[in-house]
């Protein structure tokens, strides 16, 4: 055997104890699940296994594996913990994230229900307005030392893009693409890419969830903190709001809000957090179909509304209503034709009490 | 006995020596542990649906590992986790350190081919003979000659630079 043979057997060896252990595996397989077994294979399988040496005392009882009941955090394979750190650079357009979740169903929400254990923030700077609009370098990184329930119970309720692409803006001017890491008690991570940009139109993704939901600015916010913000109170005077919510695309409410906030014309606005109900159940019982982000005038009276529907956790739902145009109801995702039916409901609620 | 217990109880007893044998091949602790899991999985599903299970269960489990490594490596290329940790190299006026020298050995592997990396890997680290890798890989004897020939040859002018100029120093 030549010197390099030598080498190689020993630079090979010297690198062991740098591999995982049994123990990750064990708790990554557990939250894979396999299957369970079929009669048939279970008994040539046993034999076979009981060839092999057995395992004395495992702390694994019998179903575990096959039958656990799954935690908010579960899904695919957990990964080796290990600290979170920033790519080099952003590899493609926006929204890209560097790995697909692990150890947590990414499919069904931007993030999960549950707090992370740490939060990284990468930021890459550049401009919407470059002829590259991928491969940019990392700019900066900061770990957050707060709000991470906030960050959370604000994330999860992200809505879905909806079907119909969005119509945007064309203003020109910085953009800094970000990747949020969440890591998890057990070793689950995920990634989420937000972008902020003039037009607040770049969607936000976990490789799996693509959501319309604007969190580029929260994003900022916390880079320059350290701490993810609070959610800011609806507020009819506000240029930029926070809406947007899962479940808008099955339902003009979704279920479970607390409070409604009405801005109609002429600056009368008002806020209820009882008898409301009335304008949930006209709202939801509208025909709807997938909104297609516009409307057509038509003769007639004209007045818009806008309401607010808060929750108690994550961001609210806007209902837009634009009397004289076609469709006149929208939360973003559906949209319903007429509002006939509803605006002598939210006329009623205008009413001093 | 469960058909789980069964499993974990293979983990128990084979885990560690597949994820140091799926390390050498990924050098990545995160990739190894997906690997020995796909493979493992993978395995399960195919025991279960056949009826049939092998008499040496590691070097069943082995196989797997290194063709899913094989086999999943080219389609990974395009979906490569980018990283800001890159390997650092040895300085200057530093040759003489041994650990050095490793260090480049290490990423020299690195930067085999997944087939070339397998073959020495199997024939380094596992031991086997060449016959025994062929099989294992589904191949002639002479192409593990062949590849273990080249991966070998890909190294060589890197420790002769690095042997060259331990002796001026």
């Amino acid at each position: 055997m030549s010197k390099l043979e030598d080498d190689i057997g020993r630079v090979m060896a010297g690198h062991d104890g740098e591999a995982p252990r049994a123990a990750d595996l064990l708790r990554a397989l557990e939250q894979a699940s396999p299957p369970r077994h079929r009669p048939g294979w279970y008994i040539p399988f046993m034999v076979a296994a009981a060839v092999a040496a057995v395992v004395a005392g495992s702390v694994w009882a019998g179903g575990q594996l096959g039958g656990r009941k799954q935690s908010p955090v579960s899904g695919a394979a957990i990964p080796v913990q290990r600290p979170l750190s920033c790519p080099a650079s952003y590899a493609h357009q926006a929204p890209w994230v560097p790995a697909k979740p692990a150890g947590i169903d990414g499919r069904s929400r931007l993030v999960p229900q549950t707090t992370p254990g740490s939060a990284l923030i990468c930021a890459y700077r550049g401009s919407n307005t470059a002829k590259q609009q991928a491969g940019w370098a990392l700019s900066g990184r900061r770990s957050l030392v707060g709000g991470l329930a906030s960050l959370a119970s604000q994330l999860t309720w992200k809505p879905h893009s909806p079907r119909q692409p969005l119509a945007c803006t064309a203003v020109g001017g910085p953009q800094t693409n970000y990747l949020i890491g969440l890591a998890y008690p057990g070793g689950a991570r995920i990634w989420i890419a937000a972008t902020d940009e003039p037009n607040q139109c770049v969607a936000s993704s976990n490789g799996e969830f693509t959501s319309s939901g604007i969190i580029g600015p929260a994003v900022s916010k916390a880079f320059a903190s350290g701490r993810w913000p609070a959610r800011t109170p609806v507020s009819c005077n506000r240029s930029y709001q926070d809406t947007g919510r899962l479940g808008q695309g099955t339902a003009m409410v979704p279920a479970g809000p607390t409070s409604v906030t009405i801005c109609a014309p002429n600056a009368r606005t008002r806020t209820l957090t009882s008898g409301y109900q009335t304008l949930v159940s006209a709202l939801n019982r509208l025909p709807t179909r997938p909104s297609t982000h516009g409307c057509s005038g038509t003769p007639g009276p004209s007045g818009a509304y806008e309401i607010f529907f808060s929750f108690p956790e994550g961001p609210p739902v806007l209902v837009s209503i634009l009397v004289g145009c076609h469709p006149a109801i929208g939360n973003g995702d559906l949209q319903a034709t007429s509002a006939s039916s509803v605006v002598p409901v939210i006329r009623q609620l205008l009413k001093p009490a | 006995m469960h058909l789980d217990d069964v499993l974990t109880e293979l983990v128990e007893q084979s885990g560690d020596r597949l994820l140091r044998v799926a390390y050498q091949l990924t050098h990545d602790a995160a990739a190894a542990q997906d690997l020995v899991q796909e493979a493992l999985l993978r395995v399960y599903r195919s025991v279960r649906h056949r009826g049939l299970a092998p008499e040496d269960w590691y070097a069943y489990l082995r196989r797997a590992v290194v063709n899913e490594y094989v086999r999943t490596r080219r389609l990974r290329s395009s979906t490569e986790i980018v990283t800001d940790v890159v390997p650092e190299r040895p300085a200057a006026g530093c040759l003489e350190d041994r650990a050095a020298d490793q260090a480049e050995l290490w990423v020299a592997l690195g930067a085999l081919s997944e087939r070339q990396r397998a073959v020495l890997v199997l024939r380094y680290y596992e031991g086997l003979a060449d016959h025994e890798i062929a099989i294992l890989l589904g191949c002639r004897e002479a192409t593990v000659r062949s590849l273990a020939s080249r991966g070998l040859a890909a190294m060589r002018p890197l420790v002769a630079a690095v042997s060259a100029e331990e002796e001026q120093t």
